[in-house]
């Protein structure tokens, strides 16, 4: 068969597909409660208001502004906590890393990069390293206990190379210092070893069933961290199982736009995702099945939708925090799918887009970075450090 | 379901503890307020030294000539390429070398197969093996290095008839602009001691990937005052720009290379796209970013020694965007003109995709041919004389 039949066969097996998937969709849509509002999608919410569950009770003094971390001279992109101790680490335009003590806000490490132009940074489990990557195509691994050189720097202790496109996302494995999974925009995810720099699998790129677009977004499963899900300018997310690198496990579809940002949900079952579609949803990690999409239509002042940049979860699950493109970052209550606060209206709010967002290991406290370059850190009130 | 996940939920934060309380005891007593305020002080320092760096970012289609102004500045404001430099391009020359005699081997069967006057595309006879073999060899990912027997092979299989027949209609192949350099020199390249000279390196071909930066002052070494540029090519990434074009806002300016010898070719990436409409819509998505609202734009257009050649023979109205193009004469009155057009053409394209609140942003046009130095360098002073206008007038001081 020649490579043009191949590709005509190719391009209407596709048509089919997609044709299916439109079928399916539609069928979706049918059998689903419609209450007019933003909750239309799913049976999920409308159930959970049907068994008599209300919006949880979540206002403006129930989150607090109560540490400003100032000291990037950029625009701030990504943000980790230690799994433990209460340290950030962040990642800036400015060309930086600076690890933070949370508690105190002051400055413990800051890091000049080699290539300034940085999307990601994440801790390792211990808390000893920080791991980097951006547009020059490398995650860079710094070891915070070695000697600085005479600039005051930090080494780099390890780079892994091998990707051919900017590295969009970084996470250590849960419990292993010496093996981290990236995501790029060369289209695929890696699984690194971190002592050997080798690339121990490859997800995606030559072997089917790897997205077909740059990947952003990956977030690994906490219960299971032999799964991970990434997400893709290809509109879906992904969800792979490290031993088997040669195909995805599922494909996950319904979003219209790039899938921004992954995250798993605390029990691993499910994960949610954010897009430039505007809308965060809800995936169950077995079935594939959408459980609710959460959507609210934003004051759009140049008529554009704002994206989704990030997202996370409480540690319950029962919020979920998304921050997006025009500085609006909504705590959606998961369960009724309604929105309970927006952190733009509290004081101290963040006056430029909140690009990065995420939970300390005790779900006790909510840390934002944004374009204003600062990182700001929201406690809980007392009795709802539980949520 | 939806009851087990509210179970769940209750179980999972029974579980964590509150490790902040314990926390917050430990860390109140270690108290590194010497070492932050040292970690901003050296912050502060830093950013005071690079205030005065003036960052330039090269943008562009694939194969414009970002790459080659790249080292064209590296090689007339820096030290240069020493010879390891020099040496380590061998591998990337060998191996342009091999992928055109495969394009045009496998471009002439190619054309052989499709083309009513097929003859002229079918080589020789005793050319068709050494021609299978080149190919072979070409389609590898590591290739081996170039001996004067391969030389001479490839040598004899450019001189067939059918592929220099195939080398003219090479547009509607990707054959590289290196491919006549290259082949006419292959004695040299293939030499035991060979060392590339910097005109080779110009020449060479390389896909790099992720960003690539130098600094220099156009000064000259010896001068202390003079600005102080930093050049970024991020010409490797083959992917979607708007996911880390925003990294860039605040660079003083964007140099962009639109390579207008390109009108009658194809992309590589999508043979059904033409170059030239991939440039002007790329050129207007870059106008419209956010991000470079304040922006200075120098807009290099360039490969103009091969668009000189080109179109007294092939007529600029291939190309749908010029296609109200009208000849006038003949010659060297013919190209000038030929070049007022398509300058024009950037131009109201400038202007359609600038918002009024931007119009005062800084605009030039420069005719570059990449791949001469002289040339390269008079560029150079006078974008280095706009951007310094630029930022007297900014200051105040104009």
């Amino acid at each position: 068969m020649s490579v043009a039949e191949l590709k005509e066969r190719h391009i209407a097996a596709t048509a089919t597909v997609n044709a299916l998937r439109e079928r399916l969709k539609q069928k979706r849509t049918l059998l689903l409660d419609t209450d007019g509002s933003s909750s239309c999608y799913s049976h999920f919410a409308g159930y959970a208001r049907s068994q008599g569950r209300t919006p949880v009770s979540f206002g403006p003094t129930d989150l607090v502004c109560c540490r400003i971390l100032q000291g990037h001279t950029g625009k701030v992109y990504s943000l980790d906590w230690t799994p433990e101790k209460n340290r950030i680490v962040s990642a800036s335009q400015d060309g930086r890393l600076i690890v933070w003590n949370a508690l105190t806000s002051q400055k413990t490490h800051a890091i000049k990069l080699p290539c300034a132009w940085v999307m990601t940074c994440a801790f390792s489990p211990n808390g000893q390293s920080v791991a980097c990557g951006g547009l020059d195509s490398v995650c860079s691994i710094f070891n915070l206990n070695s000697p600085v050189d005479k600039d005051g720097n930090l080494p780099v202790s390890r780079m892994l190379s091998g990707h051919k496109g900017y590295v969009s996302s970084c996470q250590y494995v849960p419990d292993e210092d010496t093996h981290l999974i990236t995501s790029s925009g060369d289209q695929t995810c890696v699984l690194w070893d971190v002592t050997t720099g080798q690339r121990l699998s490859v997800f995606g790129g030559e072997f089917p069933s790897g997205h077909t677009a740059d990947v952003l977004s990956v977030s690994i499963n906490g219960s299971n961290s032999k799964m991970f899900v990434s997400g893709s300018c290809d509109a879906t997310a992904r969800l792979w199982d490290t031993r088997i690198a040669s195909r995805a496990v599922r494909t996950f579809h319904g979003h219209e736009g790039d899938v921004n940002t992954v995250k798993f949900f605390p029990d691993g079952q499910r994960f949610g995702t954010g897009s430039g579609d505007g809308t965060c949803r809800l995936f169950d990690m077995r079935t594939g099945h959408q459980l609710q999409v959460y959507h609210q239509q934003h004051a759009a002042a140049d008529g554009e939708v704002p994206h989704v940049t990030s997202i996370a979860f409480s540690i319950s699950g029962r919020l979920l925090f998304a921050a997006y493109s025009n500085n609006d970052c909504y705590v959606w209550d998961t369960l009724v799918a309604k929105v309970v606060l927006n952190l733009r209206s509290l004081q101290n709010s963040h006056e430029g887009r909140i690009t990065c967002l995420g939970l300390s290991a005790d779900g006790s406290a909510l840390c934002t970075g944004s374009w204003d370059k600062n990182l700001k850190i929201w406690a809980f009130g007392g009795d709802r450090r539980e949520i | 379901m939806l009851s087990i996940l509210v179970e769940t939920m209750g179980l999972l934060c029974s579980k964590k503890q509150h490790l902040s309380e314990a926390d917050a005891e430990e860390n109140a007593q270690v108290d590194n307020s010497a070492l932050a305020a040292e970690i901003e002080r050296r912050i502060a320092q830093e950013t005071k030294a690079e205030k005065h760096i003036q960052k330039l970012l090269l943008l562009g289609a694939g194969e414009s000539g970002k790459s080659t102004i790249f080292k064209q500045i590296k090689l007339l404001f820096q030290t240069g390429f020493d010879e390891a430099e020099l040496k380590s391009y061998i591998p990337v020359i060998h191996a342009n070398v091999y992928q055109t005699i495969k394009i045009l081997h496998d471009g002439s069967k190619e054309f052989a197969q499709n083309d009513e006057n097929s003859s002229k595309y079918v080589l020789s006879a005793e050319n068709k093996d050494i021609g299978e073999k080149l190919s072979e060899i070409g389609g590898r990912l590591d290739h081996p290095r170039l001996t004067k027997e391969l030389a001479q092979d490839i040598e004899t299989l450019w001189k067939d008839a059918a592929i220099q027949e195939t080398y003219a209609r090479g547009n509607e192949l990707q054959v590289p602009d290196c491919a006549h350099y290259f082949m006419e020199n292959l004695q040299r390249l293939s030499d035991v001691n060979y060392v590339p000279t910097k005109e080779d390196v110009l020449y060479a071909r390389v896909r790099t990937t992720g960003v690539v930066e130098i600094q220099f002052s156009p000064v000259g070494g010896n001068k202390k005052s003079g600005e102080v540029y930093r050049l970024f090519d991020v010409g490797g990434q083959r992917n979607e720009r708007r996911k880390w074009i925003h990294l860039f806002e605040g660079v003083t300016a964007v140099i962009f290379c639109a390579a207008i010898s390109e009108y009658d070719q194809m992309l590589f990436e999508d043979e059904n796209k033409n170059r030239m409409m991939e440039t002007k819509e790329l050129f207007d998505w870059v106008l419209k970013q956010q991000c470079f609202e304040k922006t200075s734009f120098m807009l290099f257009l360039n490969k103009f020694d091969i668009f000189e050649k080109k179109v007294l023979k092939v007529p600029l109205n291939v190309c749908e965007w010029f296609k109200d193009y009208q000849p006038v004469s003949t010659g060297k009155q013919e190209i000038e003109h030929a070049y007022e057009f398509v300058k024009k053409k950037f131009e109201e394209l400038y202007f359609q995709s600038t918002a009024p609140d931007r119009v005062d942003r800084v605009f030039k046009i420069y005719r570059t041919t990449a791949l001469d130095q002289k040339l390269v360098k008079k560029t150079f002073k006078l974008v280095d004389e706009t951007l310094r206008r630029r930022n007297l007038f900014e200051a105040g001081l104009l």
